[in-house]
């Protein structure tokens, strides 16, 4: 008999675990949200409330480490210890290290006000150490309490566990009327998993007892109520209790269908279990489809962000390029620009060029001619040797060909002045000398044609000017005021220190002088060639641009004072030279 | 005074002819033409030459400037030089101006511009600016001659035939064997550039040429020179006669 009872004990253990485990949920919700409250009053303290947050997660090592700091705080507040205390104990236990559960649980003040759940831990770790005594001690207490301090723990597990504690110390009668209430209390509850477990621990107290009669009816009760349930654990142990009762009955058939049943539910629960294996492997294996999917997602993501990394790159290089491509553009109608302007500009010299070779040609051709109808006159007039016309002849040949002389020269000069090929040094020079030394060409010129010649400029005088030039300049003007001038005129030559930093040297005539309008054009820029106003006089205008450009180019200013009829006064504005000798 | 030797190099006969023709009439005196650069050598070494014009292109070759580097290179011989050009080439120009002190005319000139570049070359030459050209000074001392400015041309003096000078304010009055004139000179300039060897300054108005001294009366404050010619030794000047060689 005993043999056949013993698997039964071991059965009433099993269910007494899951039945502990499945009552506690609901209170162990009730209970954390207690502590998150006690957590977010004590947030000051950062260990309790980490170790209250790690408690509520179930991370119950954690929960330890913190709990443990938050004791070596050596925190006075006993409220706080004791809750403390509390998460350890319960850690432990949770860990299956009982007997420091124990330990950490009995440091738990009594005024801790959640001592009764407190009590029903130490009974239940005493039940778990097979302390049954002590279990009952604790429970006792609790069973005498009134029904409103089961907040946190249930009565009935209060009932069934004193119970299964006298059944332990096969005290049966002092057990019976505790799993008897127990069962009341969880009809109550119409909670069939519950329920069977109640009846099985029923049946095991009577049926210890050889109390078949009623045993039996609890036993078929426990089966009877399996069958409506789900769970083919309370079914195979619910089917394994009726055959040990129909084999003892020695009902053999029944007990064998009995058997077979729980082999078959056993055999269910192991399906059941390939089938969570096969679920899980099947799960597993969709986890990881998902994160090929997601891995494939993530490389998709990366190689967009790249395409569109490239794309932005390869955009902002274009645009660079077009920027440069644009500035470039620029450049070159700017450059474009300048060259069509330059080439304007060229032609337009060009066509000065060839205006200017026209009519210095031109006025050659007619000098040469001159000389030539002129030559003709003088073989005849040899002839007739009539010396006094030769002369005269000889005079005028010798006056056309120094017009032609000097414009040539001046051609030269304005060629030179073209290439840059010139000599050119400014120095310090005596305007007087420089003066003598023109008009002395000019000399026998200005006497045939009546005309007074008078260098008034003091010796003193000196400029900064290149010798050479000034003498172009200087033989120009006079030459001009020759030209310009009638018998009777008279021509001076003098200087004027109105400045301090210019000597101003004056070319006075008064010959013809120039109109306004002609005077404005010979100021300009660059003076339209013409033929001259007044005939028999060789010019190009080609002097006059020139001493424009050698007075430039001495750093002097050049202006022109005229009254039609009356004058004209070529002003040379020249550097002053310290005058140190 | 004498006349002031002219070598021309020119190779263009009409042009040295003129030159020739202008500077005679303005009493220079024309040692030479030549028309080669060795023919140039030749008379500029075996004459006493004073002045040298000389074209720049002699047979259409440079050999005016490589005859003035000839001489510029050759120590104490180098004199003043005046370039002829028709071209105001500037290469030609920079070459030519390595020949230090530079002075040239363009062809064609007249009369006065040859004379005022060869009054320009002697000035430069002998770094005496505004001598001939300013109205205060009108000589140039070389070591030799004193370069006097007389009308239109130039004129110089052979400085060891000065017997003395006598100084008065602005003028001096250069006393030589044969003649006597004035010079427009500062003292300051003449004592300056004489060589003191020769010449001693004996009273406030007088430098002395001291070979041509004949005897000296301390006494009378008195120095006879040669041609009977007396000049005045004042007391501040009298250290004189310890660096005066006399016989004994």
């Amino acid at each position: 008999m005993n043999k056949k009872i013993k698997p039964l004990l071991i059965l009433i253990f099993l269910l007494f675990n899951l039945f502990l485990f499945s009552q506690e949920t609901s209170d162990k919700l009730l209970f954390n949200s207690v502590i998150k409250k006690k957590a977010t009053e004590y947030k000051s303290f950062p260990f309790f409330y980490k170790a209250a947050s790690y408690f509520i997660e179930e991370a119950w090592d954690s929960t330890l480490v913190y709990t443990a700091k938050q004791l070596n705080s050596h925190q006075k507040k006993k409220d706080l210890k004791d809750f403390t205390n509390y998460l350890r104990g319960h850690s432990f236990k949770q860990k299956l290290l009982f007997k420091e559960a124990q330990k950490e649980f009995k440091l738990i003040s009594l005024e801790f006000e959640f001592y009764n759940l407190v009590k029903f831990r130490l009974g239940q770790l005493s039940l778990e150490l097979n302390h049954f005594k002590e279990a009952i001690v604790y429970y006792q207490e609790l069973a005498q309490l009134p029904e409103d301090h089961f907040k946190y723990f249930n009565k009935s597990l209060v009932y069934h566990h004193l119970g299964l504690c006298y059944l332990h110390l096969k005290e049966f009668d002092k057990a019976e009327p505790f799993l008897i209430e127990n069962v009341r209390l969880i009809e109550q509850k119409k909670d069939t998993l519950e329920l069977i477990a109640g009846y099985g621990n029923l049946a095991n107290l009577y049926y210890e007892q050889y109390k078949d009669d009623l045993a039996i009816p609890y036993f078929e009760k426990a089966y009877a109520l399996s069958k409506s349930t789900k769970s083919f654990k309370k079914r195979s142990n619910t089917s394994l209790n009726m055959s040990v009762v129909e084999e003892n009955r020695k009902d053999f058939s029944k007990a064998l269908t009995y058997r077979k049943e729980y082999e078959q539910w056993q055999d269910s629960i192991n399906n059941q279990n390939r089938i969570y294996e096969v679920a899980k492997i099947e799960k597993e294996f969709a986890v990881k489809q998902k994160q090929q999917e997601v891995n494939l997602l993530a490389a998709e993501n990366k190689a967009k962000v790249k395409e569109r990394n490239g794309l932005l790159y390869s955009a902002l290089t274009l645009l660079i390029l077009l920027g440069v491509t644009f500035y470039f553009y620029k450049e070159k109608t700017k450059t474009n620009k300048i060259v069509l302007e330059q080439k304007e500009r060229l032609n337009e010299l060009n066509a000065t060029k060839d205006k200017l070779f026209s009519i210095v040609s031109h006025d050659l051709r007619s000098s040469v001619n001159a000389l030539k109808t002129s030559n003709n006159k003088l073989l005849e007039n040899l002839e007739s040797k009539s010396l006094d016309t030769l002369k005269e002849t000889l005079k005028n040949n010798s006056n056309i060909v120094g017009s032609a002389y000097s414009l040539l020269d001046n051609l030269l000069h304005w060629a030179l002045l073209q290439t840059k090929q010139s000599y050119f040094q400014i120095e310090q020079t005596r305007l007087f000398f420089i003066v003598e030394q023109v008009a002395e060409n000019y000399k026998s010129l200005m006497e045939d044609k009546g005309i007074a010649f008078k260098n008034s400029v003091q010796k003193t005088d000196k400029v900064f000017t290149d010798q050479e030039s000034l003498k172009i300049i200087l033989r120009n003007l006079i030459d001009n005021a020759i030209k310009f001038s009638k018998a009777k005129d008279h021509i001076h030559v003098y200087t004027q220190n109105k400045d301090s930093e210019y000597c101003n040297l004056i070319i006075e005539d008064s010959g013809l002088g120039i109109s306004k309008t002609k005077l404005a054009e010979l100021l300009m820029d660059e003076t339209p060639l013409s033929k001259k106003e007044h005939e028999n006089t060789i010019g190009t205008g080609l002097g006059l641009q020139l001493c424009k450009t050698y007075i430039e180019k001495n750093k002097g200013i050049f202006s022109i004072e005229s009254t039609l009829k009356k004058g004209t006064k070529m002003i040379v504005s020249l550097p002053k030279a310290t005058s140190n000798g | 005074m004498d006349n002031v030797n002219v070598l021309i190099v020119e190779d263009t006969p009409t042009e040295s002819d003129a030159l020739t023709k202008v500077l005679e009439a303005n009493n220079y005196n024309i040692v030479g033409v030549a028309t080669t650069f060795k023919n140039a050598l030749d008379l500029f070494y075996n004459n006493p030459v004073d002045i040298v014009v000389l074209d720049i292109f002699l047979n259409d070759n440079p050999d005016g400037i490589a005859f003035a580097e000839t001489i510029s290179v050759t120590p104490n011989a180098s004199k003043p030089f005046v370039f002829l050009t028709s071209s105001t080439d500037r290469k030609i120009f920079e070459r030519a101006k390595l020949t230090q002190p530079f002075s040239y005319l363009m062809k064609p000139f007249n009369e006065l511009e040859i004379l005022y570049a060869l009054e320009m070359a002697v000035e430069k030459f002998y770094a005496q600016p505004d001598v001939f050209l300013g109205e205060e000074e009108d000589t140039i001392i070389s070591s030799e001659y004193l370069f006097i400015k007389k009308g239109k041309s130039l004129k110089k003096v052979l400085l060891t035939d000065i017997i003395y000078i006598e100084v008065e304010e602005k003028y001096c009055n250069i006393i030589t064997e044969k003649e006597k004139f004035v010079i427009l000179i500062s003292l300051t300039k003449i004592s300056k550039l004489l060589d003191d060897t020769i010449f001693s300054r004996t009273h406030r108005n007088y430098i002395v040429n001291t070979e041509k001294i004949t005897e000296i009366i301390p006494s009378d404050n008195l120095i006879l020179l040669s041609g009977n010619h007396k000049a005045t030794l004042s007391d501040t000047y009298k250290d004189i006669l310890k660096n005066i060689r006399t016989l004994k």
